[in-house]
């Protein structure tokens, strides 16, 4: 019997104003049925591409160039009229996308993107439709299917509405399915129920998989083959216990090397990136922390309540007052939370999303005042009324290219709160700055650049640096590694690491990935609805968890059936 | 749903108000009707007893009460130049802007919506170009002079079509209609054409613009991804995911339009509230003015209020969120 799919020497290019950009250039590789193939590499390596040139979805200026061969199924796609393509896609090929969110039109009912979907390759009645609407929901165990289907997506959580977009892609029942990074936006808990949803699925369908992800650790528990891709080229492929047990390729070694997961917890992570962007240089730093005596409690918070309450106007108060209207639900974020930090501790903060770790991260920042409670540095409250008070604790947010103003240069971010802080005067602005972007190992000639110029980790040290010149003590880290490549988030938890031991910094790490925190942090505290529901030393935690959520937790990070950990060549 | 009605219907009567206030006191400003009603050579007993006569001796607060108090029992009062009801006088002249304008704005949306979404599709095609330099002209080029264009092309050079005038009407419900006949498509058609080019224009680029970001989403990836004709994604997604910002401003067009058609109007010597209104400014008539500005206002505030209805049609996440 042939291949399913039979790529051979695959060349997707973009052809711009500044040249051809070659995103994917000249790949093969072949897929049997039934079988589960990941594709692995970093951004930019041209691993979506890949999955948009299977099914015929390259827009404009990128074009599938001549020479290239996709055979699926014995007929060759490329060249092949766009109306037959149609006829294909959906039918015998069909995708799932990242963004559960994005994906689903918010305007159109679920019932008629279904029908939609159907009616594109086979007529079919309303009641057909509906019919068939209903099982396709219940077949991605959506609770009550009868009655979600006349639903919108809004009304859908995130991982529901994952759900909904795999179901619309198994309508048809096709030979193969093409996932791009489905559960990268999804909780830890419901990337682990929707890994084993669709892994159980596709086989009982017997239906072909490619798994497009970054994260070497999903692949590995749902694909049995591997594809590494870098730069438009795979470096290496084969089973998937072959590549991850005995890596051919350096690039392969390299991700291996860089995932938390594979190192003991507080050990440097071997990073490519971190060598690529040179040494860090310390000299000349300054900083309150530095030298400051132990404090086993130096950033306290106790009894912290957040209540968020939509303001009622003047008419729907009185509405309330008779009756017609219902009083606004007050939100409870944070519940009655209590926690210590010790001088030069990192703590690590875990939750799901809507947890209320990020307004706990704020509240003990100062951004957000707490409704209740108190929130002390070194004994000092951290608000005065309204307001923040000093500048000992700094922030870090998730997302790089959004903390940076895109119309000032590095150097005017970076010296902006130092000189209105009296850090330095303006005249000494650059010296200073240079200072602590090189703490941060970014050249200091880049510094008269824009953000849009710079990589994602190149962002997240520039935010750090821009933290760090305040001269922080405390420093609030909410998800800054959560949008980086693994070789680009093993560089920044280094140098977290690196400046927590030189510059006697405290951190608090928020993440939702356990197992970065288990590398970086020494205590861990977990949260759920707002409540801290489990506190404890990181092996304590990571070890011998006592609540069930957090142990549910724990059993969700994606994991390959043998241990990844016990792979010999570190 | 309910109380979000209550609330806007509460906040459109403080506009109203406001309104009422600003128009009433911006009226008195701008000239005394006195001058222009009065004979220079009439007697002070004769001034004396029209000035009481129209009440305007009185404080002006005292005349903006008298107004609210007959505003109130649906009295809008007499006009100074007509000497009739303000009310029957503004009905008179209604049906002929409303029909112009809706004709206009209507014949504006049908053309110019998918016209802009297929400049949005396919915004590199030759046609797509033609399109988008084409609505350029029709924001940029005056309503007047493509007003007298239109007249001198198609009534004088081409004498096919009439350049003014209402033409035959026939009467639905007791009010005279053009669109019912013939004759009188033929003298709508320059009117219209000339008032809804603008408006076109604008759906045009607005539906383009739309059209352009929405087929970059992964909605439409996904769509295109199942399989689904381009045909149909363009009807069933695209047309109901642009269609907010578009419905808002076919609500303010058709407000502004409804209350300044008036160059248009003027041109095609079109019997409308336009000519009425300037009319009434050059010979100062008071109770015209006020009563049209407050008409205005009024429909200002039930369209929005009718296009924000529209959004919760639209938009089902405003349909939930406001529970």
């Amino acid at each position: 019997m042939t291949h399913l799919l039979n790529v051979r020497d695959l060349r997707t290019w973009f052809h711009t104003d500044r040249g051809i950009v070659r995103s994917v250039d000249g790949i093969s590789f072949t897929l049997e049925r039934g079988e589960v193939m990941g594709l692995v590499g970093e951004s930019g390596s041209g691993k979506s591409i890949t999955g948009f040139s299977l099914i015929g979805l390259i827009d404009r200026p990128g074009r599938i160039e001549d020479g290239s061969s996709i055979r699926f199924d014995g007929r060759e796609l490329v060249g092949m009229e766009e109306r037959q393509l149609r006829r294909i896609r959906g039918k015998d090929i069909s995708m799932v996308f990242q963004d559960p969110m994005m994906t689903l039109n918010p305007v159109v009912k679920i019932i008629d993107q279904i029908g939609m979907a159907i009616r594109a390759h086979e007529p079919a009645s309303d009641a057909e439709v509906r019919r068939r609407a209903v099982e396709a929901l219940a077949r991605v165990r959506i609770v009550d299917p009868a009655h979600k289907v006349d639903q919108y997506p809004h009304e859908f959580s995130g991982g529901m509405r994952q759900r909904v977009a795999i179901a619309i892609a198994l309508l048809h029942r096709p030979r193969l399915v093409i996932a791009d990074e489905p559960t990268t936006a999804l909780d830890v808990s419901v990337q682990a129920e929707i890994l084993k949803e669709v892994k159980s699925l596709v086989a009982e369908m017997g239906t072909s998989l490619i798994w497009i992800s970054h994260d070497l650790a999903t692949v590995s528990s749902i694909a049995d083959s591997i594809a590494v891709m870098r730069r438009g080229k795979i470096v290496e492929a084969g089973p998937v216990r072959r590549v991850l047990e005995t890596p051919e390729h350096p690039y392969t070694q390299g991700l291996l090397d860089a995932l938390p997961s594979r190192s003991r917890p507080g050990e440097l992570l071997a990073s490519n990136a971190t060598e690529a962007a040179g040494k860090m240089d310390f000299s000349g730093l300054g900083g309150a922390a530095i030298g400051a005596p132990p404090d086993p409690a130096f950033v306290e918070a106790r009894g912290v309540d957040k209540i968020f309450l939509a303001q009622a106007g003047a008419l729907r108060r009185f509405a309330i007052r008779c009756g017609l209207a219902r009083p606004p639900v007050p939100v409870r974020a944070v519940s009655s939370a209590s926690l210590t930090i010790a001088r030069g501790e990192i703590l690590g903060l875990v939750g799901e999303s809507g947890s209320g770790k990020s307004t706990l991260g704020r509240i003990l920042c100062g951004i957000t005042p707490p409704t209740d409670g108190r929130v002390t540095v070194g004994g000092a409250p951290v608000m005065d009324g309204n307001r923040k008070h000093g500048t000992k604790v700094q922030m870090i947010f998730q997302d790089p290219f959004a903390s940076l103003d895109p119309r000032r240069t590095i150097f005017q971010s970076v010296a902006e709160g130092p000189v209105v802080h009296g850090f330095c005067t303006r005249g000494e602005a650059r010296a200073y700055v240079d200072r602590w972007l090189r703490a941060v190992a970014f050249d200091p000639a880049l510094a008269d650049r824009y953000p849009h110029q710079f990589s994602g980790g190149q962002r997240q040290r520039i935010a750090i640096a821009r933290a760090l010149a305040m001269q922080p003590e405390v420093i609030i880290c909410d998800e800054p590694v959560a949008s980086l490549d693994v070789s680009i988030q093993a560089q920044v938890i280094n140098l977290l690491m690196e400046l927590r031991r030189h510059l006697n910094l405290t951190l608090l790490f928020i993440s939702h990935d356990l197992s970065v925190v288990h590398h970086l942090c020494d205590r861990v505290i977990v949260m759920r609805h707002g409540e801290i529901i489990e506190e404890g030393s990181a092996a304590q935690i990571f070890g011998a968890p006592k609540e069930a959520y957090t142990r549910m937790l724990l059993e969700a990070i994606p994991r390959p059936g043998f241990d990844i950990a016990r792979v010999p060549g570190i | 749903m309910a109380s979000f009605i209550i609330r806007r219907l509460g906040q459109a009567l403080v506009v109203l108000l406001v309104m009422s206030m600003l128009v009433f006191a911006g009226v008195f400003v701008i000239g005394n009707p006195v001058d222009v009603l009065i004979s220079p050579d009439a007697t002070q007993e004769i001034r004396r007893q029209v000035i009481a006569q129209y009440g305007l001796d009185l404080p002006l607060w005292d005349q903006y009460l008298h107004f609210l108090r007959r505003l109130l029992s649906g009295d809008l009062g007499t006009s100074f130049v007509f000497n009739m009801q303000v009310g029957t006088l503004i009905a008179q002249k209604l049906p002929a802007t409303l029909e112009l304008t809706l004709i206009a704005v209507l014949f504006a949306s049908a053309v110019g919506v998918p016209l802009g979404i297929y400049a949005g599709y396919r915004p590199d095609s030759i046609a797509a170009r033609v399109i988008m330099a084409v609505s350029v002209l029709g924001f940029s080029v005056p309503t007047f002079w493509i007003g007298l264009m239109l007249i001198m092309v198609f009534a004088v050079q081409l004498g096919i079509l009439p350049a003014g005038g209402r033409g035959e009407t026939r009467t639905l419900f007791g009010v005279p209609f053009s669109f019912l006949t013939a004759d009188g498509w033929a003298h709508l058609i320059l009117p219209a054409l000339n008032l809804s080019l603008f408006k076109m224009s604008m759906m045009c680029r607005l539906a383009a613009s739309g059209t352009r970001e929405v087929m970059l989403t992964d909605t439409i990836k996904f769509a295109r991804a199942a399989g689904i004709s381009e045909a149909t994604i363009l009807r069933r997604h695209v047309l109901k995911l642009i269609s907010i910002p578009l419905v808002t401003v076919f609500g303010l067009e058709l407000g502004s339009t409804l209350a300044f058609a008036l160059v248009t109007e003027t041109i095609f010597s079109w019997p409308g509230l336009g000519k009425l209104i300037v009319d009434s400014i050059t010979s100062l008539d008071r109770p015209v003015m006020v009563a049209y500005l407050m008409l205005v206002s009024a429909l200002f505030v039930v369209i929005n209020l009718c296009v924000d209805l529209a959004y919760v049609v639209l938009d089902p996440r405003l349909r939930h969120g406001r529970r």
